[in-house]
Formats: C-alpha cells, structure tokens, sequence
C-alpha cells in the first residue's frame, strides 16, 4: 500500500508538473523577487551546489560533533565573504576558488578524512569566503537585498542537509561506498570547473 | 444525527448567518497600542534583533534565562525613555543581531553574564528604536506601552517557544537545528549590515 501511495504521489506530482503553465504575474522585484533571486542563485550555479553538498556529506562522514559544526560555521563565514563581496573588497581568484572547493571537499569525503574539528571547520571557512563573495558580488540591485540574504542562506542550508541526509547512508550496508563515490563524483566535477570543461 | 456531522453543522451554521464586522476598537487611542505591538518586528533590523535574542535566551535553560531577560526588559524600558526617534539605530541592531546569533550558534547555553550583556544592550536599543514621532502625550504613552509590551512578549515567545520545543523533542538533532537557525539568522544579519556601508551602485 506505501509503494502504491508512493507511485500514486509521484504520478500526481508528473501531472502537476506537465501541466503547468508559465507564470506570468512575477515582476521580478520586491520581497518575492528579491527571495527567488537569492533562493536561486546557489543552487543554478553547479559549482555552489557540488560545494555546498561536499560540506554537508564530509560532515556525515565525520559524524558528531563536525555534522552540526560545519553547517553552522559555513553560512557564518559565507556571510562575512558576502560582506567582502557587498563591500568591494578585492578577493582573488574567487571563481578558482570556488571550483577548488569542490575538488578538495570531494577528496576529503572519498578518503574519508578525518583531521582534527577545528582543521575540517578551517578548510570549509576558508572556502565558504569564495562562495559568500559570489554571492555578494552578484546580488542584482534591483531586488529586495533582505528577501536575497534570507534567499540564498536557506538555500545554501538546505543543499548542505541534502548533503548530510545522504552522506548518512554511511551508516549501511554499501552506503559507505555510495557516499565516497559521490564525493568523488563531486571532485571530478571540481577538475571540470576548474579547467573549464563545465 | 451522528457527533461528528453535528459538529460539523454547529461550525457551518455560524458561518451562514455573520452580523456586521465592528472592528473598531472599543477604547479611544487603543490602535496606537496595537501599531506598538507590532513595532519590533516591523523592519528587517528589530525583526532580526528580536529573533537573534530570542534565540539566544532560548539557549538557555528557563532558570538561567532570568537573568538575561531581566536585562532585556529592564533596559528596554530605560531605552524608551532615554533614545531619540532621531537615532539611526539599524547597524546597532543588525550587530547585536550578529553577536547574539554567533552566541547561540556557538556556545547555546553557556555564558549567562555575557548573554545578559548581549540581551540587555538588545533591549536598550529597540527601546530607542520604539520612540513614537511627536504627537499627543496620550496616543504616544499608548504606542509606547504597545512597544514596550510587544518587544517583551515578543522575546518571550520566542525564547519559550524554542525551550519547549527542545523539552518536548529531546533528540540531540533539534539542538542542532537551533544551531543552525541561529547560524543563519546571524548570516542574514551580517549581510544587511554590510549592505547599510555598502556603496551605491554607479548610474
């Protein structure tokens, strides 16, 4: 009966989606603009989304404390790399940054590293600044910059939990294996971004 | 007729015959009180402040919160009477804002001086920020009051809502989820206030 309602959910969902129609009633600005724009903008780019979810599995493969820890120090640090980007204040090599990002978050989980908690929360605040610094840089004028902040903060939170909900099949049998193939999978696509093949 | 339909028409037959809405408060200058209620969460700024140290006196135990909260509303009301509807308060806000969710995210539950230093400079701030524009003694006490009550309540809701939660779900995950709210909260914080020194974009 579960797989029934299951399949029955996913086909209304199928039908939902087919039969949609363009929204035409947005004008782009305001609170609802503003949170779009910021909801949107880590998850369209897919150099975010690889960081962002290499953060969120690394702190499942560490377990306790560092699956809370990294989370919360991310949008932290992010924010001031943010304020870096709002402010002007030159960054360099940001977009290698962000695209090495993936590359050594992907290797830490297929390896499975565990360096000390303060060393893991270094290595993400450190890159946490590139990713905040696009992120302030690329905040459009014309929207509602609290709606943005609010945006783009939930949305970096929820790819690091998609992360963490994934990265918890460590725990299962082949799940170990899943999660560092994945994490590997997220270095690859690190070199491509960072050779501009992606 | 079984229980169930005749609850079911006792909520339908209301609905079907409504009198006239009279929504007018009953007490002359009673709205300003109202409008006061409402005005710590009325900006992005005081709205973060009150949730930042919401948040953060959430993270403590009830006993330990006392304190802290004390500071918040005792200096809230010392701020009503000693600020200015002059004073340009939101970069204040928005820092306290950081320090306090920095706090929670952090280190919940530890530091009650230090947190009844963050909530009682909290309180001292929306106090200011909560002074009506000039106008009759009367209408003014009223907002005032309003305000007053309203960052108070405000704090308490918040703070309560986030220990009871934590005393009903003990599992070590909703801990982490404050966390991580305050983590964001402060995240959104620090970029509204790099946004206030932010230079203007070129015409």
């Amino acid at each position: 009966m579960p797989l029934r309602a299951f399949i029955l959910f996913v086909g209304c969902l199928a039908l939902f989606g087919a039969a949609g129609l363009p929204a035409l009633a947005h004008e782009g600005s305001g609170y609802g603009g503003g949170f779009i724009a910021g909801f949107t903008h880590p998850i369209l780019g897919w150099d975010h989304v690889a960081a962002m979810v290499a953060v969120g599995l690394w702190g499942a493969v560490l377990g306790a404390p560092s699956i809370w820890i990294l989370p919360v120090v991310f949008p932290l640090v992010m924010a001031l790399g943010a304020v870096a980007g709002i402010l002007g204040i030159p960054v360099p090599a940001v977009e290698t940054g962000i695209a090495l990002s993936a590359v050594v978050l992907g290797l830490m989980v297929v390896f499975a590293a565990r360096p000390p908690i303060w060393i893991a929360a270094v290595i993400v605040g450190a890159f946490a600044i590139f990713h905040g610094y696009a992120h302030g840089t690329e905040l459009p004028a014309t929207v509602n910059a609290f709606a943005y902040a609010i945006g783009f903060v939930i949305s970096t939170g929820l790819l690091h939990l998609i992360g963490i909900a994934f990265g918890l099949l460590v725990s299962r049998p082949g799940g170990r294996i899943a999660v560092r193939a994945a994490g590997g999978v997220i270095s690859l696509a690190g070199v491509a971004f960072l050779t501009g093949l992606a | 007729m079984t229980p169930r339909p005749a609850r079911l028409a006792g909520w339908i037959v209301p609905t079907l015959c409504p009198g006239a809405a009279f929504a007018h408060a009953p007490v002359p200058g009673i709205k300003g009180f109202y409008i006061g209620l409402l005005h710590p969460f009325s900006t992005p700024a005081q709205a973060l402040l009150m949730l930042g140290v919401g948040l953060l006196a959430g993270s403590f135990a009830l006993e330990r919160a006392k304190a802290p909260i004390a500071a918040f509303v005792g200096l809230s009301l010392v701020g009503l009477f000693a600020g200015s509807a002059e004073w340009v308060l939101d970069p204040a806000m928005y820092g306290i804002a950081v320090i306090a969710c920095t706090h929670a995210a952090l280190a919940p539950g530890r530091g009650v001086p230090l947190a009844a230093l963050v909530l009682g400079v909290g309180g001292l701030v929306i106090g200011a920020a909560s002074i009506p524009d000039a106008g009759p003694a009367r209408d003014r006490a009223f907002t005032m009051t309003g305000s007053l009550f309203g960052a108070g309540m405000g704090l308490l809701y918040i703070a309560g809502l986030s220990a009871i939660v934590k005393e009903r779900f003990a599992a070590p995950v909703v801990q982490i989820g404050f966390r991580v709210l305050a983590a964001w909260t402060g995240a959104i914080a620090l970029v509204m206030l790099a946004l206030l020194y932010a230079q203007p974009p070129a015409p």
